[in-house]
């Protein structure tokens, strides 16, 4: 009996190894908005490069991934005005704008800024409208004077309605079948999801810089803050919630799935990293969001995928054919949402048990294949090699493990 | 205990015969009569006979009315309001022709007459100015406080036509502001007149980023309210699947309600088919939540009636404390006693069912009934505060009507509080409303209903 189990385990081995193989060898074209510096280097270079126009920037409040560059948002305390700029990664001229509220204290612009913003008019009294935002110069005249500065580069938005019914669909779908057939409880799993949630909240404080598009002209910082804050804090709190309701199945882990569905995550963040991913490496908390989003999205891939599976009970047989069917459409059309499918697809694939770990492990995929595919510096690249060595570490313990059973039996 | 009862039941039917009293006491919005008086005699003024009934349409410019509120706080501030600078006005339409704006303190804001068949004259290059300055007075108190800013000439329908833009200084205003007027001729005869102010950007900078800062809160608590629905939808699904209790029927006569209301009101479809399906739902799922109190109808109306009696003080009290809080809500731009139902009664029916109901419901066996109710005030709060100085006044004066109707959905459960809600924002959204009987009418059908509620004789078991 020994020997075939051997041979199994190493058939196993090598399956994995070249799933992993595959993940790493294929060619994937490199990503063209691939982040070559941290948010911060593009925020200094555009304070140093850029007109001041005689106003205060305030401070540096969030950025977002933008093509090549970083779209990145400043604004003073009173939040009466708002300075964006868009900083390509190459020697690309900075594109900035400066928009202001009409009515707040202090917006009324300098004469210098009103000078600078009509072109420099030299000499000659200038005459500032009481009450007005105007400017009334020898031989230029400025009305209302804001918005200044150039049109920023704004890719579109990637449109996935489709999938994202198909999503929302199973979670609600997983819930239900939770809540009527609930089987046996991972208490662990169910601890686990509540901890990363609450040890995510801390990091809320230090993240407020991803809510880069909450600040608005008028409305002061620390307030556009509160609610980015607020709201993360709420849907953390929901998926606690949620995930104490209709807690994640008992089971035991899978080495070979856990790493078919690892090497499905990395491939997935390789192939369609989002620039989502770049935003977050741009954080020093990168860490605690990263433990908490693998674990919290393996969650929901694994009530998602209780959902699919109940589903496409109808079809009996058929299943495994749909799902191969739904992976490729989700390579070819998903877009971003790849990972999010295939984290579906993995988790249903399985028995109930095997969702959150094989949810978990293509969430853990996504975020390091992700990572690695769109940033260029040191420090994220560093932390998610670190995360991909403990996961395949892990990998390597389960598969040792399954393979020690394999043998004892 | 039948006189402890009765005695309750007495103080309960004082409270509501205060509040009704203090309330039309207060009253509405006037001098639709006295602006249509003053709009005949402006009219008269161009040497133009109105004939026939007007037509008066109340108009707000809200954040320009919070301006000057915010500037000269208190009563000083609503009347200033009211008056010169036009925030809150009449503009009053003769059948015939002519048309003239009044503020609601009385004040004539801008007139103008049809153009007569033979203008006269033009008017001689060299006595422009004075032609212009003879009219000032029809339109500014103190005319010799302006000055000739800029005049314009054109020539239209054979005639010389000529604009006079004057500026004044502050007045009456508060400091910084700045009043102007204009003033129209078609040959020699005067055709318009016109008065307005520009307010300082500090005041009405303040309150319109308050009002953006309070819009930009609302929304965690809309995805609070977006979860609780999708948290009851699943309960209710869950619910049929083990086949518990439901008010289904109930729920169905919230919703029909709610879109009653909304039609009546004239409120957007959209804005009352959320409502309504977030109301029904809510109410239809209530038997699910055991924890909640049952209803006791009767205490909603009077703890409706002391919440109004506490909420509309608090504008004074933040104001004497060094904050500002405007004195009222703000003001509809097309007044109807349907509306202020619909503005009262529909948030009662929709909000207090989630807010009282399924949110205590759904976050119950986390954070237990009172955490969950409280997590309901906070989230009803931000839903809608008025602008206030400083911000955190907006959120806790909301805080305390919601911290009261918690009360009321513990004492008489989720029905009370809407009653006590219902109530409460009638007599609240009354004074925003213009004078007249109609409108007492829709906003003391809360204090109506508590009133048969007492005096009902309560069945015994």
């Amino acid at each position: 009996m020994a020997a075939p189990a051997r041979l199994s385990a190493l058939a196993a081995g090598a399956v994995a190894l070249a799933a992993v193989a595959a993940t790493v060898a294929v060619p994937v074209a490199p990503v063209a908005w691939r982040a070559a510096s941290p948010p911060g280097v593009a925020a200094a270079r555009a304070e140093r490069e850029a007109p001041s126009v005689g106003l205060g920037w305030g401070r540096l409040r969030g950025w977002e991934r933008e093509g090549e560059g970083w779209r990145l948002v400043w604004q003073p305390a009173h939040g009466a005005w708002m300075v964006r700029a868009w900083v390509a990664d190459g020697p690309a001229p900075i594109a900035w704008r400066l928009d202001a509220a009409p009515w707040l204290p202090g917006v009324r612009l300098s004469e210098h800024a009103a000078r600078s913003l009509v072109g420099g008019t030299d000499g000659g009294a200038a005459r500032e409208q009481s009450g007005r935002r105007d400017w009334a110069f020898a031989d230029a005249r400025l009305l209302g004077a804001l918005p200044a500065g150039g049109r920023l580069p704004a890719s579109e938005r990637t449109p996935g309605p489709p999938w994202v019914v198909l999503l929302g669909g199973c979670l609600l779908a997983g819930a239900l079948s939770r809540a009527v057939f609930p089987g046996a409880v991972s208490a662990p799993w169910r601890r686990v999801t509540v901890v990363a949630a609450t040890f995510a909240v801390p990091a809320l404080p230090f993240a407020t810089a991803l809510g880069a598009r909450f600040f608005r002209v008028g409305v002061r910082p620390w307030i556009a803050e509160l609610v980015g804050g607020a709201a993360a804090f709420v849907l953390l709190g929901a998926v606690a919630a949620a995930a104490v309701k209709f807690p994640a199945a008992r089971g035991t882990p899978r080495g070979l799935a856990v790493l078919l569905a690892a090497a499905a995550g990395l491939l997935a963040g390789r192939l369609q990293p989002v620039p989502q991913l770049a935003d977050v490496a741009g954080l020093n908390v990168r860490g605690v969001l990263w433990a908490a989003l693998i674990v919290l999205c393996g969650w929901l891939a694994a009530l998602g995928g209780e959902g699919l599976r109940e589903l496409l009970r109808p079809v009996g047989p058929l299943r495994s054919t749909v799902l191969l069917v739904l992976s490729v459409a989700a390579l070819l059309t998903a877009g971003p949402w790849l990972a999010a499918i295939l984290g579906l697809v993995a988790s249903a694939a399985g028995d109930r048990g095997d969702g959150p770990w094989v949810g978990t492990a293509v969430a853990w995929g996504w975020i390091v294949g992700g990572t690695l595919a769109s940033c260029a510096w040191a420090a994220p690249l560093r932390d998610a090699v670190v995360l991909l060595l403990a996961g395949a570490a892990a990998v390597a313990v389960l598969l040792l493990r399954d393979a020690r059973r394999t043998t004892a039996n | 205990m039948p006189v402890r009862e009765s005695l309750l039941r007495l103080l309960a039917l004082a409270a509501l015969f205060a509040a009704a009293a203090a309330m039309l006491a207060r009253g509405g919005i006037g001098g639709e009569q006295g602006a249509v008086a003053a709009a005949r005699s402006a009219l008269r003024g161009l040497s133009f006979d109105p004939v026939g009934d007007p037509e008066a349409v109340l108009e707000v410019d809200q954040p320009l009315a919070w301006a000057v509120e915010r500037s000269r706080p208190g009563r000083a501030g609503v009347a200033l309001a009211r008056g010169e600078t036009g925030a809150v006005r009449w503009r009053v339409r003769f059948p015939g022709g002519g048309e003239a704006v009044v503020a609601v303190g009385g004040q004539l804001l801008s007139v103008r007459r049809p153009v007569p068949a033979a203008p006269g004259p033009d008017v001689f290059p060299w006595h422009v100015q004075s032609s212009l300055q003879r009219l000032l007075p029809l339109i500014v108190d103190d005319p010799g406080r302006v000055t000739l800013f800029r005049s314009q000439s054109w020539r239209e329908g054979g005639s010389l036509w000529l604009r006079g833009r004057f500026l004044g200084g502050s007045g009456e205003l508060p400091v910084g502001w700045r009043r102007e007027a204009e003033v129209e001729l078609a040959g020699s005869t005067p055709m318009a007149l016109r008065r307005f102010v520009h307010p300082l950007g500090t005041d009405s900078g303040v309150v319109a980023g308050r009002i953006a800062e309070l819009r930009m809160l609302r929304r965690p608590a809309v995805l609070v309210i977006g979860i609780v629905l999708l948290g009851a939808l699943l309960a209710g699904a869950e619910a049929v699947a083990f086949h518990q209790r439901v008010a289904f029927w109930r729920g169905v006569a919230v919703a029909g309600a709610v879109v009653a209301l909304g039609e009546v009101g004239g409120l957007p479809r959209t804005e009352t088919a959320a409502y309504a399906a977030v109301g029904g739902l809510a109410v239809a799922l209530a038997p699910i939540w055991t924890a909640l109190p049952p209803s006791r109808l009767r205490l909603g109306p009077p703890v409706g009636a002391v919440l109004w009696l506490i909420v509309a003080a608090l504008p004074a009290l933040i104001t004497g404390v060094g904050g500002w809080m405007p004195e009222s809500r703000p003001i509809p731009a097309a007044a109807a006693p349907a509306l202020l139902l619909a503005s009262a009664w529909l948030p009662a029916l929709a909000e207090e069912p989630v807010l009282r109901g399924a949110l205590p419901g759904l976050a119950g066996p986390v954070l237990g009934w009172w955490g969950g109710a409280l997590l309901g005030a906070g989230i009803g709060a931000v839903l809608h505060p008025a602008p206030a100085v400083p911000l955190v006044a907006s959120v806790a004066a909301e805080l305390a009507m919601q911290a009261g109707l918690v009360r009321a959905a513990r004492w008489g459960g989720v029905g009370a509080a809407v009653l006590a809600r219902g109530t409460c924002e009638a007599m609240l959204w009354r004074h925003v409303y213009p004078e007249g009987a109609a409108f007492d009418r829709a906003a003391l059908v809360g204090i109506a209903i508590g009133v048969v509620f007492l005096a009902w004789p309560r069945r015994r078991d």
